[in-house]
């Protein structure tokens, strides 16, 4: 039987049947489904993936008409990045790693961030950031985001003022574990709403709040809280809502908004409470599994991500990165399994936005 | 829960094996999946803990749960990421293994003086970032140089490891969740 | 995460709007602007220029109508609108407030 070159979920290459794809596309989306309890893909939707996989093109894309917005985080890091964070090192200005989004690589809208990418290193530096936004707000067209991590890690010992939930835990101090997440959601959401309104202020189009939940149910409880009081305040501010994970990692459990417990939630539970908060845009992220296909991971990210775009009320631009949304685990991504994660993103799960 | 098996003349290896364990397998699926919270996973492994002391005290000699193995666990210097190496040491502490978790930014020497200092047969390390994944190759030199390669297994793990990298820089085993972790490290000490 | 090449460039040729080549940043405003889904802001976007769907991807169609219309095109062309002159005209055709406009009108004693 032909068998047909495709990718592991680290990126590398790979020969499989038609039959073979056909197990895992099932395989994939039937993982989805029953942990989100959300449908499985259709037959006609597995017949799509098996086109796309079966495609020789080493590129492939949407029918024209069916292009979305592209929006992208991270900052100007790709370019300016020499920390082994994905960045390719060459030095420049943010301003300028800006326009080269813009004209370069015409992008639809843009980010700028901090170096750290979190949100809490912004606060004593804000001045500079207010100015920085300026400078690109005068001399760019497309929306600009500012973005960066709730990151409530920052919080705890040693980094911040709040016991290590991490430490906590495993010695058996409950109680103070989920005091010290509680303390951390109070001072996130503070110094969130601090900096966003500064940005608000200078004309900043939108915040991206990027990796949310990486730090556990507090990270996403801090950026619902900072989300409901931004939009109270600076309804004008354009706010954008990313994920760090296909569920929200329960590291405390109790934590509740709009009477729903946080902990456990997947992609089309979270963008209800998203909306609820005022977010404008909001961004799911699936896992990749590097022992698994890039059939099994690309199927199954696109079964849960179909849910929340149907799920949705507000624009969903899913997460497209390395090692998200189907995309391989490799820090330099194969363009062929991008490209293909692209298209069952946008002609299978129907997103908004990439 | 235990002491009233004991009451009723249950056998405490049944109660433990057929009853305790599989429940904790449970748990430990229920949190993989997101239904379960590590707080209570947390209270799980407490309670599970507490049971087989009781139970244990109940058995003959020749038939005392034996201990998994003893594993030093620790995320590499340079990464404060340790949510994840934070749940795998609950899991493996669960499942019989005595966990010496070193914490976060730790120094690869100090994996070494553990592994040594505490007899150790598995040595795990996590890696977030691809600046600091590079450690667990040198932690594999390491453990080499000071002649212990022999008697440990290693492990590694963290969000931009795989197990292409596992084999390449020479680990015994790579896993993608802490569930997943758990199993990994039953293998390679059970041989 | 994931370098250019790699990365938004790919996901750009494979199914992204163009930015200012086309009409990208114009449906990327309107989702900010009053969250719509994707086919509702491409709709409403076609309208205001009088296009259709498709052609908001087209490069010949946007490149004549952006240099018409003075949005602000991707190459350097003297004259032609840049940065926030163009997001003033892109506000106006739009019918929306774009921050950064409103407070440079606010610098001009015009809000």
């Amino acid at each position: 039987m032909t068998s047909y070159p495709t990718r592991m979920g680290d990126g590398h290459l790979v020969e499989m049947t038609t039959d073979e794809l056909r197990r895992d596309f099932v395989a994939g989306a039937e993982d989805a489904a029953d942990r989100a309890g959300v449908p499985a893909l259709t037959q006609g939707e597995y017949e799509r993936l098996l086109d796309l996989f079966t495609n020789p093109a080493r590129v492939v894309g949407v029918e024209s008409g069916n292009e979305v917005v592209l929006t992208h985080d991270i900052g100007t890091l790709r370019l300016d990045g020499d920390q082994g964070n994905s960045g390719v090192g060459i030095p420049m200005g943010r301003l300028q790693g800006v326009q080269v989004h813009e004209r370069a690589f015409a992008c639809d809208t843009m980010e700028l961030g901090h170096v750290d990418y979190s949100w809490k290193p912004v606060k004593p530096i804000i001045a500079q950031e207010q100015q920085a936004l300026e400078m690109v707000l005068l001399s760019t067209i497309i929306p600009i985001f500012y973005g960066a991590m709730p990151n409530l890690g920052l919080y705890y010992a040693p980094d911040g003022p709040f016991g290590n939930p991490s430490d906590l835990l495993p010695a058996g101090k409950i109680k103070e574990a989920l005091e010290a997440q509680e303390h951390a959601v109070e001072h996130a959401t503070r110094d969130m709403v601090y900096i966003c309104s500064k940005l608000a202020e200078v004309g900043g189009d939108a915040v991206n709040f990027d990796t949310t939940g990486a730090a556990g149910d507090a990270d996403f409880m801090a950026t619902l809280n900072a989300i409901e009081q931004l939009k109270a305040s600076h309804p004008e501010l354009g706010i954008q809502v990313g994920m760090a994970g296909e569920f929200v990692l329960g590291i405390h459990g109790g934590f509740r908004y709009d009477g729903v417990r946080l902990a456990g939630l997947y992609p089309h539970q979270q963008v209800k409470l998203v909306e609820k908060a005022g977010a404008d845009i909001f961004g799911p992220v699936v896992n990749t599994n590097t022992s698994k296909s890039m059939a099994w991971n690309l199927s199954r990210a696109v079964t849960f991500v179909k849910a929340c775009v149907e799920a949705a009320e507000i624009p969903i631009h899913v997460n497209m990165g390395m090692g998200v949304g189907g995309s391989p685990v490799f820090e330099t991504p194969p363009i062929d399994s991008v490209s293909r994660a692209s298209v069952a993103m946008v002609e299978i799960a129907r997103v908004d936005g990439l | 829960m235990a002491r009233q098996a004991v009451a009723l003349g249950l056998d405490p290896l049944r109660v433990i094996n057929e009853g305790f364990t599989p429940g904790m397998r449970q748990v430990g699926d229920l949190f993989e999946r997101g239904t379960m919270f590590l707080p209570e996973v947390i209270i799980a492994s407490e309670a599970m803990v507490a049971a087989v002391a009781i139970l244990e005290e109940n058995l003959p000699a020749e038939q005392k749960e034996k201990q998994a193995g003893i594993a030093v666990l620790g995320t590499i210097e340079g990464d404060v990421h340790d949510i994840g190496k934070g749940i795998v040491a609950t899991l493996m502490r669960v499942y019989g293994f005595k966990v010496h978790d070193l914490g976060r930014d730790v120094p690869l020497q100090r994996f070494v003086d553990e592994a040594k200092s505490s007899g150790a047969q598995l040595v795990g390390s996590s890696a977030l970032m691809t600046t600091t994944m590079v450690g667990q190759k040198q932690l594999e030199k390491l453990l080499k140089e000071a002649g212990l390669r022999e008697q440990v297994k290693t492990m590694v793990g963290g969000a931009v490891v795989t197990q292409y990298w596992a084999d390449k820089i020479g680990a015994d085993a790579y896993a993608e969740n802490a569930q997943e972790a758990v199993a990994k490290a039953l293998e390679l000490v059970e041989g | 995460m994931g370098d250019p090449y790699g990365m938004p460039i790919a996901h750009g040729v494979a199914a992204g709007m163009g930015g200012i080549r086309t009409a990208g940043d114009l449906v990327a405003r309107m989702q900010l602007a009053q969250k719509m889904r994707i086919s509702e802001a491409k709709a409403f976007v076609a309208d205001k220029l009088n296009i259709g769907v498709k052609e908001l991807s087209d490069v010949t169609v946007m490149r004549e109508i952006r240099e018409d219309l003075d949005l602000g095109v991707i190459t350097s062309v003297p004259g032609c609108a840049k940065g926030i002159e163009a997001k003033a005209r892109i506000a106006d055709l739009l019918g929306i407030r774009i921050n950064s406009v409103e407070r440079l009108k606010a610098k001009m004693g015009r809000a």
